[in-house]
């Protein structure tokens, strides 16, 4: 059983290509000031993200019995997806309607939700033995 | 309609199919009491003990086992493989052997009992039609 196992990295380059794309996008598409198709892409790359966690935590469920009710991509969700954001201004590389203000507020909000799924993970883990959820040890 | 023996047929399987569920782990514990053995020598002997009726994936049965090795359940130790390379030969461990044992006791035992006992060994099933 691993914390950090092959899937979660996986996901986690994934996201990070993810990111860097839909950034470039994003600040293409608002310089040109094309709004339907911002939503669009930000539809596209939210359906993405949450396909590849999926997809990838139901892959390591299979092999990797740690139970943790989902928080470890909801973890790393947050931290790639802030890395890449926040040295995406810091490069220099977001179009003049963006504002590193709005990801800090996003970094800022997520991080109650981050409290409340730790919370979640932490209540659920009772119903666990050595980190498997009793349900899924006897077969 | 469907006649008696298809639906009898039917029904059993269905029964059968429920009933499996969750019973791997008596099956390795059961074959591993008998002696270490590697994945597809418990594979075996699980449909040799079963008559045939338990069919265990050799994938279902390294995860399960990697699962009770994390528990302690059951341990490993190398042993000469059949012209290839090293293999593991589980084994029940103390705290194993001791939950199949208080498992046994609390669920199996009593189908060796009275009245249980007389109940399904006796083949003269009383029904009414």
């Amino acid at each position: 059983m691993k914390i950090v196992s092959r899937n979660l990295l996986i996901f986690a380059l994934l996201l990070f290509i993810y990111t860097i794309l839909f950034r470039f996008g994003l600040g293409e598409l608002l310089t040109a000031e094309k709004w339907a198709w911002v939503i669009i892409i930000s539809v596209v790359y939210g359906a993405m993200i949450f396909f590849t966690a999926w997809t990838t935590g139901k892959r390591d469920g299979i092999n990797n019995f740690l139970f943790d009710a989902g928080f470890r991509w909801n973890l790393t969700t947050f931290i790639v997806w802030g890395a890449a954001s926040e040295g995406w201004f810091l490069l220099g590389l977001h179009s003049a309607h963006e504002t590193i203000r709005v990801v800090h507020i996003t970094l800022l909000i997520w991080s109650g939700f981050l409290i409340l799924h730790l919370i979640l993970f932490l209540i659920l883990r009772r119903r666990t033995i050595k980190g498997i959820h009793k349900t899924n040890i006897f077969e | 309609m469907k006649t008696d023996d298809a639906l009898h047929k039917e029904l059993l399987s269905a029964w059968e199919e429920t009933y499996k569920k969750g019973q791997l782990t008596l099956w390795i514990f059961l074959s591993l009491k008998e002696g270490p053995k590697y994945v597809s020598g418990l594979q075996e002997s699980i449909e040799r003990f079963s008559k045939g009726t338990i069919h265990a994936e050799e994938q279902s049965l390294y995860r399960t086992l990697r699962k009770y090795y994390h528990l302690k359940m059951v341990d490993f130790s190398a042993g000469k493989g059949h012209k290839g390379p090293d293999r593991k030969y589980y084994h029940l461990t103390p705290l194993g052997a001791s939950l199949l044992q208080s498992f046994v006791e609390r669920n199996i035992q009593l189908f060796f009992e009275e009245p249980l006992k007389e109940l399904l060994l006796n083949d003269s099933i009383t029904a009414k039609k």
